[in-house]
């Protein structure tokens, strides 16, 4: 099978062929949906270092329970949920204290468009560092919902509630974040 | 129901009303102070937002290998079948294959050679099942036509009497015969 072949590949196909214990065909999706599962673990717990122990051990999960996946086609959605909730157990076991350990001067985001406004930046900075004010629950509402664009019915499996408290925690982070980035104005 | 943010301002609107009419700047909108400014701050936010969408954030560039790595081990660790009790305790194929080749190997002329042991499909953790493939080498001299039934006496009973678990099928293949 070569890469180009590989690529084409849709998720259900890729994960059938996983769960007959085919490594190359996970591969292919551990490559897949790395980016936007660190991205979502990065934004929620805040440090890159619990960002990648988060996401390697949600693929791990994942391989490990292919076979309680009823509908192959359903994969991305389940990655979803199983970050966000591996993400949330990561901060709850978080000593309080520990937030002073977060990686304060360190951005979450390589700057990779240097020439940027730095008034873009600062921005961006502002709103990091806001979203660490709000609860964790309220943060993956938020994160999943604005930044990566999932459906109230999803974010609220995710995070085991309703939609209509999805919402609720939606409009609360919006508000309380909307008054950190009033000095914006 | 409405979706309130509990973030009520002088005026008497949520903010959350402001966030949803954003675009459509009312009469109310435009003459209240209030509204306005929290307007204003919602869009900074919108803005800031999409910006956040389109960060270019990559994973470590070992993430996938690492993954991976920890998945072929997992794999390896999983050539195990449960032991009876609460499911917790496991015995690795390997282990098994070498306690039935030992009890082979107690039957005159018989030399057991390799052992390859899978679960088999009805195996629970309640009762775990494995089959077994068990090639043996003979000493033409000393082997008597009994023996066959011997050794597949002593490996069921190995089976279950030093293991623990019920021998469902057992192929038994004779691949070489020594002389003496």
């Amino acid at each position: 099978m070569s890469v180009a072949e590989a690529a084409a590949l849709d998720d259900a196909t890729l994960v059938a062929r996983s769960r007959d214990g085919d490594m190359r065909a996970y591969e292919q999706l551990v490559r897949r949906y790395q980016g936007p599962m660190y991205r979502l673990a990065l934004r929620i717990v805040g440090s890159t270092g619990d960002a990648e122990d988060a996401v390697q051990d949600v693929f791990l999960t994942a391989w490990r329970r292919l076979g309680q996946l009823n509908d192959d086609g359903a994969f991305l959605g389940w990655l979803y949920r199983t970050t966000t909730n591996q993400c949330l157990n990561v901060l709850r076991k978080r000593k309080p204290h520990a937030d002073t350990e977060l990686d304060e001067h360190e951005s979450p985001s390589p700057r990779t468009r240097p020439d940027r406004a730095v008034e873009v930046n600062a921005q961006l900075d502002a709103l990091q560092a806001a979203l660490r004010g709000l609860t964790p629950e309220q943060r993956a509402c938020w994160v999943l919902r604005e930044v990566h664009g999932r459906s109230y019915d999803e974010i609220a499996e995710a995070i085991g509630t309703t939609q209509q408290s999805v919402r609720g925690r939606l409009a609360r982070a919006r508000a309380q974040l909307a008054e950190v980035m009033a000095p914006w104005r | 129901m409405a979706v309130t943010s509990d973030y009520v301002l002088p005026c008497g609107r949520d903010v959350e009303e402001v966030w949803e009419a954003i675009d459509l700047s009312d009469e109310h909108t435009r003459s209240c102070p209030h509204c306005a400014a929290v307007r204003e701050s919602l869009l900074v936010l919108r803005d800031a937002t999409a910006e956040m969408v389109q960060e270019e954030i990559e994973p470590p560039f070992d993430l996938v290998s690492r993954v991976m790595s920890a998945v072929r081990a997992d794999v390896r660790r999983s050539d195990v079948v449960p032991l009876p009790g609460d499911g917790l305790a496991r015995i690795s194929t390997k282990a098994i294959a070498a306690v039935l080749r030992y009890a082979a190997d107690g039957v005159d002329g018989v030399r057991a050679r390799g052992c390859r042991v899978v679960e088999a499909p009805e195996s629970t953790g309640s009762d775990p099942v494995i089959e077994v493939e068990l090639s043996i080498a003979i000493t033409a001299l000393l082997v008597t036509h009994e023996a066959y039934d011997e050794v597949r006496r002593r490996v069921l009973a190995a089976a279950s009497a030093r293991i623990g678990v019920r021998l469902a099928r057992l192929d038994l293949v004779v691949s070489d015969v020594l002389e003496g």
